[in-house]
């Protein structure tokens, strides 16, 4: 299969210079990053092959200048809209990680309608209390957020990098259970997919539940021997349910896996 | 000490029988297969008024030797019968299930057995692969796989979807649920390295079977050594020993019936079979390479008079650990049941109550 190429843009909204990597057709599926800040996965490969996938570096995150004016993660949603808006994406399908996770969901809250669907993949929204973020060197991070770090082929976030956005993660996480987040969940109807793997170490895979106990519609799944960096610890299994489920949304829990042997 | 009594289902063949295995089940006879399932809850009250704490049963297929292919169905049929006793269902040979219906099935006969089920779950034996047409040498990553499965099935509340390596389910929601909360008393079960880890990760037992005290207190060390390192400590009853028992009035009777007995494996694989599987399946105690079949008959670990065996459970309580012995008095597959009730009874009399403070 030939490879997907990802090609840098750059968009302004509210101010920002917005850097974007952007591959594929059909339709679209916009990704808002972890608190690690935008790193390509297989998984972004594999799912370009099927949409047209644009992965947002949200401002104050990799090379961007440091962020000092988004006070609110409803305001950094809002921010990403405008961004996405610029792109002249009238809907689209969502897709937030861990950090990014709670940014989607805003977005989706804010932007009611035209959120075809929504991933989250290890959503830190809601988190066990005394949840740490992964620390310290590339190494002892990287054994904190994959399962499998021997499957890692991007070299590690620079910790300089990953640094420089900590006060902007640190003042947007918010508390690990947001009742203002939570009370207005209740009414976000879009298909969502919850995804955690069964060995994440930062936000335990039972916070999932709680987003089922909470949204009208919600599906909880478990990729087995992933750990908080699901994409890159399996990478086809989790592209394989999500991709299954922005096209079928609620009908992916139909199988379509053939099984007969010998015709 | 708790003690068990590993069921097998004696069937006693009217005529000889092929050695090899799978056995040709034109051989059966039905008559004598009905009259094996009836004598079993004969002698299984017996057990239980004897005081036996559990009855085992296990999975194999395609022979006479334990004829209790469906694990599930031997239980829910005892469970029926048997009023106390606890049921051991060690287990259902996990690579071959459907995790989700093993999840279900247990649920269920906990409930209905009124939380009287035991769980053993394992990767079955190197045959056991031929069975339904599994690779062996993907039954360890299916095994550890399911057996998770099993677990989230049993607790998580919420409908889930499992994007697994060897299992995907899009949805799962299990009812009922099993009564013991969260679940039964469940064991990981073998001497491997990978066994005795995934119980001490997930808090479970361990049961290990027929190797000498020494072999398989390897695999029960290692188990106390995981299972400190996630900062827990077993106890004596989550360690099950499964052993041969040979019981008789004194020493000398007990060894003479030993060596009358068959020294070779009852319906073995053909040779060409055998070692083809030896290149492909891996098995290990604690991490240390065995072979994957056990050539010649099972050991019996427990042999002697009263005496002697009350002295060789309480080496087997200090060398292997165990709480738990499940034993087959008398070696599976023996259509001999005069000697086995001899065997029991003098058990139940002579040995029992001495080994309960053990």
């Amino acid at each position: 299969m030939a490879e997907t190429k990802f090609r840098e843009h750059h968009v302004d909204a509210d101010g920002f210079t917005i850097r974007y990597l952007e591959a594929g057709d059909g339709a679209p599926l916009v990704h808002l990053h972890g608190a690690g800040g935008l790193r390509l996965t297989p998984a972004h490969e594999l799912l370009a092959r099927r949409f047209r996938v644009v992965a947002f570096e949200m401002p104050g995150f990799g090379t961007s200048p440091v962020n000092t004016r988004t006070e609110s993660m409803p305001e950094l949603a809002s921010t990403m809209a405008r961004a996405i808006d610029k792109l002249g994406l009238d809907t689209f399908n969502l897709m937030g990680t861990s950090f990014g996770g709670k940014t989607a969901l805003w977005l989706a809250l804010q932007q009611t309608g035209r959120v075809l669907a929504l991933v989250l993949e290890a959503p830190a929204a809601i988190r066990q209390e005394g949840a740490a973020a992964p620390s310290g060197t590339p190494d002892e991070i990287a054994r904190r957020l994959y399962a499998h770090p021997e499957r890692v082929s991007a070299p590690p976030i620079d910790p300089a990098l990953r640094a420089k956005a900590q006060p902007l993660v640190q003042r947007l996480l918010g508390p690990h259970r947001d009742a203002d987040l939570e009370g207005r969940l209740q009414d976000l109807s879009t298909p969502t997919l919850v995804l955690f793997g069964t060995l994440d170490g930062v936000i335990v895979p039972a916070m999932g539940r709680i987003y089922k106990d909470l949204m009208p519609n919600c599906h909880l799944v478990f990729v087995y021997d992933a750990a908080h960096a699901i994409s890159t610890d399996r990478p086809e299994a989790f592209s394989e349910v999500v991709s299954d489920f922005l096209e079928r949304r609620e009908a992916f829990v139909i199988s379509r896996a053939e099984t007969v042997i010998h015709p | 000490m708790k003690v068990s009594f590993f069921e097998t289902v004696r069937y006693r063949a009217s005529k000889p029988l092929p050695s090899e295995w799978p056995v040709p089940s034109g051989v059966y006879d039905p008559e004598a297969g009905s009259r094996a399932y009836r004598d079993m809850i004969e002698r299984l009250e017996f057990v239980e008024d004897l005081g036996f704490d559990w009855v085992s049963v296990s999975e194999h297929h395609y022979s006479p030797r334990i004829l209790t292919p469906s694990p599930i169905v031997s239980a829910a049929f005892l469970a029926a019968h048997l009023k106390k006793i606890k049921i051991a269902l060690l287990g259902p040979i996990v690579p071959q299930s459907n995790p989700v219906r093993v999840a279900e099935e247990i649920a269920m006969l906990d409930t209905m057995a009124e939380g009287r089920l035991v769980v053993g779950l394992l990767r079955g034996t190197s045959n056991e692969s031929l069975t339904y047409d599994l690779n062996p040498a993907e039954s360890r990553e299916r095994t550890d796989e399911g057996m998770e499965l099993i677990l989230k099935a049993w607790t998580e509340p919420q409908p889930f979807g499992w994007q697994g390596r060897h299992y995907r389910y899009r949805t799962v929601s299990i009812w009922p649920r099993p009564l013991q909360q969260p679940h039964p008393p469940t064991y990981s079960l073998g001497t491997s390295r990978e066994a005795c880890e995934f119980a001490a990760r997930h808090h479970l037992g361990c049961g290990v079977s027929y190797g000498s005290f020494e072999g398989v207190g390897r695999a029960t060390k290692y188990y106390r050594e995981q299972c400190a390192q996630h900062g827990w400590q077993p106890s004596p009853e989550q360690i099950i020993y499964r052993a041969n028992m040979l019981l008789a009035d004194t020493d000398e009777n007990a060894h003479e019936t030993l060596r009358k007995l068959p020294g070779t494996a009852p319906f073995s694989m053909r040779p060409g079979v055998r070692d083809a599987m030896m290149t492909i399946d891996s098995r290990n105690i604690a991490g240390e390479a065995r072979s994957p079949i056990v050539s010649g008959a099972l050991p019996t670990t427990f042999i002697g008079s009263p005496d002697t065996v009350v002295d060789q459970v309480r080496r087997c309580r200090d060398v292997v650990g165990a709480g738990v012995i499940d034993i087959s008095l008398h070696p599976p597959g023996s259509s001999d049941l005069e000697p086995l009730m001899r065997s029991l009874e003098l058990f139940g009399k002579k040995v029992l109550p001495r080994i309960r403070d053990i």
